[in-house]
């Protein structure tokens, strides 16, 4: 029932705004969906404490700890996002850069989008979770392609067909799977031969060479919804052109659904072809994209982009996570998608406000936001050192595990790379945002108040960041802990 | 001449015979430049593929199969076609430019995707049940249909190179099993197809209003 | 000996008669589907009689180059025609290496047509030798795969044991392999025989011509013989398209019914063929010269795929 209710609630609001017409009621119907949705995630993560394994619509739907803690996650940013995106938009109509008929679209698309993240975790089947991914995709586009300039245009179809490719590339990677699983359960098991239960069960009795190609091509496409190098080439364009809370949605969302799948997909390569042949593809990947974003965050010009580039970064260090392996490294990802989720939507925010209210997405152009919007600077600089891994925050203590799983498996040369990486990006985002915040305000641009619904959802997901720095409460806790064993594999 | 349905093993080379045609039609979309050539060619293609399913269907008594072959000649052979098509004609772009590698030495690459496809999917020539090598020539339109997504600099002939990319999977997922993947989920891919040609006519479509072109080579202002 | 002399004069015979009626066909044929009437079908006949009736003009620049052409194209296609199993299943000459015999004297003869050409000191001339070699050297690798994947399968190069192993039970005929060297053969007959798409037969513009460059200053006898060679090359070269691939009816002894029967089937093939041609040349404009290796490089492609396949779909 959960299960149903949390994946059926979306689509029926998305369905109910294509007949509403006025702002408000779509703002409000917005609200009262994600903010149901996520009452109800929680409720599932309860459950599945308890029970184990959540199931629905005769085993089209199932949860486990993994997708319970991810559900979670996606419910927590459209929460926030949706909040953001009241003020967002009312500023946006404000000075006139859209009009009411665009903001509708926003609103009705969300939904749609939403449903197909939430049906990307809550669904047995990896072939259905497939069509979900390419479902975000479709759903996202517009949004990217939202203020309909030349820019935003290039943008969108940059990240369609890009990730179209990519995508194809992992209904390949499905295909191969499947076959291996006929070959194992025989032709009878043809309609439930994707279904994770299924498969969880045999995996290590799948064709070795199958999983292979499989495992290889399902991390080329799923890395390129990721943003994995050398895929990540419509990250920049997508996240700078977007509207901020379509870009906290995907950078904080699609990341997630998208790195979710290539853990279901490790797993079972795992499994199968033990953690030689996976670890070392995920550790070369995981490994490029943070040391391929380091240099593009020093010199990056466009504080929107620079923010893409992080992205990029941190989906390569779930990934390497995933490939250091074992028990820690399995704990690593898990902690670093959680904590990841809660702190990258106020950067986004922040970057957002920062931009509607400037004008210009180019950092030479903009200094001393604090003093100009000063709820807006000091979030900002305090996301800033927690979304780069400066203790207390919680990222911190993600990295750690991270870099202790890399010395556990005995990569000294990776995690040493990995460290300089994750260093060069620190030092960059600091210098980046310390010449964007501090410093005397270039124009004489009031000091503007910030409209309630903006500073509502940055402090709400301030105050989780700061909460989760010092304190991992307890049932959370013990959900990442049940999911770590199922992404590490049962030791 | 033996009559068709006699001889013992018809349906592979049947199945066969009809894969060839679709790795020639694939290549004549990569010599070719016409846009609604291509467009037509491209429904040749599913035609192909859909006459594939339904033997594969006959042969190994698959009823669900039957009915992805009918959706395939319903969706691929006639709607997507028809709305290409459409859209093609309302941004009245009759050809392609000079793409980035010419006609020659694209289909060499071609060639050497081809080999490149047989040697990968070799390993997998004994768990064939449909046609030998079938599962060859999948992997081999695929790569293709990546490549004319690269090498062609018009929105339209992308979306099309995407579409047959989408056919070599499909021809896979037959050749490997022979009843395709669970039916949920082949219907969730063509939906997904589906709305994706749509989004993708919406966006075409936008290009050309801003752009006055639909070369997307025009689309290279956002860098770094 | 006697049945291989009677064989010879009876195939020698066939090629000299049917040549020209296949051309008359084709303009006939190709001029109805523009909704023409178009000239008769026994025309080329006539056209034949009057230049071998005629004066001859000659170039005071030309050398023996130009008056020993017409004979050589003449003799070398009449040869080919010899190699080729057309009524009956084996082929009154075998020469050594069978089908590369067939390619290297057609080759022979498409030299002495470029000199020719080149001889009489005319730019047309001249422009018309280069594009045909050009054309010719891609058109020839594709040719020469497409046929050895048949050889392969008959394990021989000699064309008569090509079209029997090709008759023999089985389905040779639908094998994916055959079908792409039909395809690439059929695109290699459009180049080699100067139809639409690669050359237009019918213009009348020196600067568009390849083939009818290089005959613009040949007259009277050397003419006829020069078209007539021509018409025996584009009838062999069907011919070598429809018995190699499409053997039915061959006939396998010396009885009437069965020559009877191996003649009707082989004009029914060479006509639907024919057929085959006039719909691609009214389908298609003539390419830019620039554009043909395109076309040329995508029946190379596709030859080479199919010898491939004889090894990878088996």
């Amino acid at each position: 029932m959960i299960l149903t209710g949390i994946v059926i609630l979306p689509l029926i609001a998305g369905l109910l705004s294509l007949a509403v017409k006025s702002q408000p009621w779509l703002e409000r119907l917005n609200l009262l969906t994600f903010g149901a949705v996520a009452v109800l995630a929680a409720t599932l993560a309860g459950e599945v404490q308890v029970t184990g394994v959540v199931s629905g619509l005769n085993g089209f739907l199932y949860a486990d700890a993994l997708s319970a803690l991810v559900a979670g996650l996606i419910a927590f940013v459209a929460l926030v996002t949706g909040i953001y995106a009241i003020g967002y938009f009312r500023e946006d109509e404000r000075i006139q850069k859209v009009t009411v008929r665009q903001t509708r679209w926003y609103y009705r698309l969300t939904p749609f989008f939403v449903f197909a993240m939430l049906l990307v975790v809550l669904t047995n089947s990896l072939g259905v979770m497939w069509v979900a991914i390419e479902g975000t995709t479709l759903a996202s586009v517009l949004l990217i392609a939202f203020y309909n300039e030349k820019t935003s245009i290039e943008a969108a179809w940059k990240y369609i067909i890009i990730g179209s490719l990519g995508i194809s590339m992992a209904l390949f990677g499905t295909i191969m799977t499947y076959y291996s699983a006929v070959g194992v359960l025989g032709t009878d098991a043809s309609a439930s031969g994707l279904n994770w239960s299924v498969l969880a069960a045999v995996g290590d009795k799948l064709n070795p060479r199958a999983m292979r190609l499989a495992f290889l091509f399902v991390l080329l496409g799923y890395g390129t919804k990721a943003g994995l190098v050398p895929m990540h080439t419509w990250k920049p364009d997508a996240y700078s052109e977007a509207p901020a809370p379509a870009t906290a949605l995907l950078g904080a969302g699609v990341i997630n659904c998208a790195i979710y799948a290539i853990m279901r997909f490790s797993a079972l390569g795992t499994a199968c072809l033990g953690h030689g042949f996976v670890g070392n593809v995920l550790v070369a990947f995981g490994l490029g994209s943070v040391l391929l974003a380091a240099p593009f965050v020093l010199v990056q010009r466009n504080y929107r982009r620079l923010l893409a580039y992080s992205s990029i970064e941190h989906a390569g260090i779930m990934v390497a996570a995933l490939g250091f392996g074992g028990q820690l490294g399995a704990l690593g990802a898990v902690l670093h998608m959680t904590f990841h989720a809660v702190t990258k939507p106020l950067v986004f925010f922040c970057a957002g406000n920062v931009q509607q209210h400037f004008g210009t997405p180019y950092l030479r152009k903009i200094t001393g936001v604090i003093h100009v919007l000063p709820w807006t600077g000091g979030l900002f600089l305090m996301v800033t050192l927690a979304i780069t891994g400066v203790p207390p925050f919680s990222i911190f203590q993600s990295e750690f595990t991270i870099l202790s799983a890399g010395l556990a498996a005995n990569r000294g040369w990776a995690t040493a790379l990995f460290v300089v990486g994750v260093v060069t990006i620190f030092s960059g985002f600091l210098v980046h945002m310390s010449k964007l915040n501090l410093g005397t305000p270039r124009s004489e641009a009031p000091i503007k108040g910030e409209s309630p619904w903006k500073l509502g959802a940055m402090v709400i997901v301030a105050v989780v960041i700061i909460c989760l720095g010092f304190w991992l409460p307890a049932p959370l806790f013990q959900l990442i802990e049940a999911a770590t064993k199922i992404v590490g594999g049962n030791p | 001449m033996n009559t068709i349905t006699d001889t013992p093993d018809w349906a592979p080379r049947v199945i066969t015979l009809l894969a060839a045609g679709m790795l020639v039609v694939q290549f004549l979309m990569v010599a070719q430049r016409m846009l609604i050539t291509n467009v037509r060619l491209f429904a040749i293609q599913s035609l192909l593929l859909a006459g594939i399913a339904a033997v594969t269907a006959w042969s190994h008594d698959n009823p669900g199969v039957y009915f992805m072959a009918g959706l395939t000649l319903a969706g691929k052979v006639f709607a997507l076609p028809w709305f290409v098509a459409r859209l093609v004609r309302k941004i009245r772009i009759e050809k392609e430019m000079q793409p980035w590698i010419n006609p020659p030495t694209a289909m060499l690459l071609c060639g050497g995707f081809t080999l490149l496809s047989y040697l990968v999917a070799r390993p997998f020539a004994t768990a064939e049940t449909a046609g030998a090598n079938t599962f060859g020539v999948s992997i081999a339109l695929m790569l293709i249909g990546f490549f004319l997504m690269i090498n062609r600099q018009q929105a339209v002939t992308q979306v099309l190179a995407l579409l047959c990319a989408e056919n070599g999977l499909f021809l896979a997922a037959i050749s490997l099993t022979a009843h395709g993947m669970p039916l949920v989920v082949e219907l969730g891919i063509f939906f997904d197809l589906f709305v994706a040609v749509m989004v993708l006519g919406i966006l075409v479509y936008r290009i050309r209003a801003t752009f006055a072109s639909i070369d997307v080579e025009r689309l290279n202002q956002l860098k770094g | 000996m006697k049945p291989d002399l009677l064989a010879i004069i009876l195939q020698t015979a066939l090629l000299l008669l049917l040549a020209p009626l296949v051309s008359g066909c084709i303009k006939n044929w190709k001029a109805r589907l523009q909704t023409r009437r178009g000239p008769r079908i026994t025309q080329p006949y006539y056209d034949l009689a009057k230049f071998l009736r005629k004066d001859m003009v000659i170039s005071e620049h030309a050398s023996w180059v130009f008056s020993a052409a017409p004979y050589v194209v003449f003799v070398t296609s009449l040869l080919v025609g010899l190699m080729v199993p057309m009524v009956t299943s084996q082929a009154p000459l075998s020469l050594f290496g069978g089908v590369l015999a067939i390619i290297g004297l057609l080759a022979l003869g498409r030299f002495f047509l470029a000199l020719g050409g080149l001889d009489p000191a005319s730019t047309f001339g001249g422009m018309g030798s280069s594009r045909e070699m050009t054309i010719a050297a891609m058109a020839e690798p594709a040719l020469m795969l497409a046929i050895f994947t048949v050889a392969i399968t008959a394990g021989s190069t000699d064309l008569s044991r090509m079209a029997a192993d090709m008759q023999s039970p089985g389905w040779k005929l639908l094998n994916p392999a055959h079908l792409l060297a039909f395809i690439a053969l059929f695109i290699v007959l459009l180049a080699e025989t100067g139809r639409v798409p690669v050359d237009n037969p019918a213009t009348h513009l020196e600067l568009t011509m390849i083939h009818e460059a290089m005959l613009l200053e040949y007259s009277g006898r050397y003419l006829a013989l020069l078209e007539w060679g021509s018409a025996i090359k584009q009838l062999v070269l069907m011919a070598i398209l429809a018995n190699i691939f499409l053997p039915t009816g061959l006939a396998a002894d010396w009885s009437l019914p069965s020559l009877g029967l191996g003649l009707v089937l082989f004009l029914v093939k060479i006509l639907g063929l024919s057929l085959a041609v006039v719909v691609v040349e009214t389908a298609n404009a003539k390419l830019r010269l620039f554009r043909v290796p395109d076309l040329l490089s995508a029946a190379f492609v596709l030859a080479t795929l199919s010898l491939l396949s004889m090894f990878l779909f088996q």
